[in-house]
């Protein structure tokens, strides 16, 4: 592992460094966009096929209504967790190695929604009614049923998008002011418009660390209140499968995990395409994954506690449905879950595959994989355990479903990275803050290293 | 017509926050003693609460905004959900249900309250920070990048004894501005 601790670097270079990652990524960075876009272009042309021929290509039916579509909303809502809720908690409980990381971490946040919110328009079919979720007074006096979960999510989800959003811009006001001073052409205008003409004076520097603090206050419980209110969606039915108690923590620790594990992910991408070695250091990659690795021993429990209370609970069709999910027709799915999101973690106990960049990048997509496995044994299983005999069918997702499911992922990345292209994804200033103060706190250790030997030669003069 | 009068200042850059945090601290004493100087604002690329604290205190009670924002978010969505939402229950049927179900008002009204805290909160930013704002026409890029900049308003005459202290602490450059 390097010992590079990120006090050596100047100020300057770190503007230079950031920058330069603006106009110059890896060529690698257009084949993976290239690539991205192929796969958005697959999932448009599925989605207008279902659109035209109806949600039967895409094989759901009553009762298996609920299915990929909600996996990948669950997914993605999930996935957006770890950067805003993480960004904030470190930097409530000031964890300065947070810095480097959390501008993209921020920004995954918000593309995660993004996908995520194209899902349910996805699954409902009826794509042209999709605003009547939205509670608005109409001459039909058609009102959404506020005692519905799903109503509660599109008060949630649009309030974490909003708030993640400003978050995300708030914190990048001062960096967006650095490529203000820099850039020339388009991005001139577009730094000098959003960076609202911050100059760095001292009454800019308080209001803003004072509201960046308040927002994290807030953020936090929106996060966990968010993923709470997309697991009563579930929780809130009577579906044995779904009806579980502890589906809100479950869900949260749940979308904490693959938040991390995808962090895990696009810190490699990133590092690799825009060449931030020297700033996504082994260091850092070592405390995301103490951090991931601790979080997935919480879901572990978690789940575990799950099975648990459904074993000894005694109730007979909670009892059956948890049998046929690790005998039935889903039992692959189970157990690939479980192998990916339970065993693979525990590769991470050894630092010296914490250290290992690529080693980091295929744990992160396994998880990530058992995670999206989790979702959907969530999902479709409770649906074909049902207690009419002509609904005891697995179904599994068809060519449409899985195209679009695949698209998600390349819409989601095409987004990441055309914003890391044009937005700085690492923030200058708080590594500037870094840089500063670890080289004041190794400056004071060194003082006080020569005062204590100082001490010890008197000490000796004296004695002889 | 009444002349605006043109403010004078002068601007000098440092490359370290202790040369800065000695020239703030040099000039507060020349201003206690001679009352010679209107403003000094600090530039910088990081903020530094130290130098900061040596400007004066600095009165921004965003928490407030985040405080009555969130309170009010609160109200808004009880009114929201329960007012509006589930009182049209004369024209969609409740099963029986209550007209007021306050589970679920509890719910919408959390997810209001952080999203007018929030809104409150950034609005409050935008007050006391004094943005969205030009750029000064003499704002030095390099504040941007490694330097701190002091700028100090004061009448001409004073400029010989301000830009001594600027200069005796280090700095990089001293200008004089006029806008």
């Amino acid at each position: 592992m390097s010992d590079f601790k990120m006090k050596d670097i100047a100020w300057a270079k770190i503007n230079e460094d950031v920058l330069a990652s603006l106009e110059s990524p890896r060529k690698a960075f257009w084949i993976v966009l290239a690539v991205c876009f192929a796969l958005v272009l697959c999932g448009a042309a599925a989605e207008i096929y279902q659109y035209n021929e109806g949600l039967g290509v895409a094989l759901m039916n009553n009762p298996h209504y609920w299915q990929t579509y909600i996996s990948n909303f669950v997914f993605w809502i999930g996935m957006s967790h770890s950067g805003t809720l993480l960004s904030a908690i470190l930097l409530l409980t000031q964890a300065d190695w947070r810095k480097p990381i959390y501008r993209f971490a921020e920004a995954m946040t918000f593309f995660s929604i993004a996908t995520a919110a194209i899902f349910p328009v996805i699954h409902i079919g009826r794509v042209w009614d999709m605003y009547w979720v939205l509670p608005y007074p109409n001459q039909h006096a058609i009102w959404p049923n506020f005692r519905s979960p799903l109503l509660w999510d599109a008060f949630a989800i649009t309030t974490y998008a909003t708030s993640s959003a400003l978050f995300l811009y708030i914190g990048m006001i001062p960096d967006l002011a650095i490529c203000r001073d820099k850039a020339k052409g388009w991005r001139k205008k577009l730094y000098t418009a959003m960076s609202l003409g911050w100059m760095g004076r001292a009454t800019e520097w308080i209001a803003f660390q004072k509201t960046y603090v308040l927002m994290a206050c807030f953020l936090v419980p929106l996060a966990v209140s968010v993923h709470s209110i997309v697991a009563s969606d579930f929780a809130m039915s009577m579906m044995p499968g779904w009806h579980v108690t502890s589906f809100p923590p479950y869900f949260v620790a749940g979308a904490l995990y693959s938040g991390c594990a995808a962090i895990i992910t696009l810190f490699v991408l990133l590092r690799y395409l825009f060449k931030f070695e020297a700033y996504m250091t082994p260091e850092i990659m070592d405390k995301t994954a103490r951090l991931t690795f601790a979080i997935a021993m919480a879901w572990n429990f978690l789940n575990l506690s799950e099975y648990a209370s459904i074993w000894y609970s005694h109730d007979m069709f909670e009892h059956e449905m948890l049998i046929d999910k690790f005998t039935g027709p889903y039992a692959g799915v189970v157990w690939t879950m479980l192998f990916c999101a339970t065993i693979v973690p525990f590769a991470m106990a050894w630092k010296k595959v914490r250290v290992n960049m690529w080693a980091m990048f295929v744990i992160s997509l396994l998880i990530q994989l058992g995670m999206w496995l989790e979702r959907f044994q969530i999902v479709s299983p409770p649906l074909a355990s049902n207690h009419e005999p002509w609904t005891q069918v697995a179904v599994w997702p068809g060519l449409v479903q899985m195209t679009i499911t695949a698209a998600s992922f390349g819409w989601f990345t095409m987004l990441f990275l055309i914003f890391c292209k044009v937005f700085p994804s690492v923030s200058m200033y708080e590594v500037k803050e870094m840089v500063y103060h670890r080289n004041k706190h190794g400056k004071k250790k060194l003082q006080d290293l020569e005062k204590i030997k100082d001490d010890m030669i008197k000490t000796e003069e004296g004695l002889s | 017509m009444r002349r605006i009068r043109k403010k004078h200042f002068l601007f000098a850059t440092y490359d370290d926050f202790e040369k800065a945090k000695d020239v703030v601290g040099q000039l507060n004493a020349l201003d206690d003693k001679e009352d010679i100087i209107d403003n000094i604002e600090l530039y910088s690329p990081i903020e530094h609460p130290e130098v900061n604290a040596m400007l004066g205190e600095f009165h921004q009670p965003i928490q407030r905004f985040s405080f009555f924002g969130g309170i009010t978010g609160t109200v808004l969505g009880l009114i929201f959900a329960a007012g509006v939402g589930q009182s049209m229950f004369t024209v969609q049927p409740q099963g029986g249900k209550s007209v007021i179900t306050i589970p679920p008002d509890i719910v919408i009204a959390y997810e209001m309250t952080i999203l007018v805290g929030v809104l409150s909160t950034i609005a409050a930013f935008l007050i006391y920070s004094g943005l969205p704002r030009r750029v000064k026409s003499y704002y030095d890029h390099e504040v941007g990048v490694d330097q701190i900049g002091v700028e100090v308003e004061t009448h001409p005459d004073n400029n010989e004894k301000i830009r001594a202290t600027l200069e005796g602490c280090g700095a990089v450059e001293v200008r004089e501005l006029t806008s």
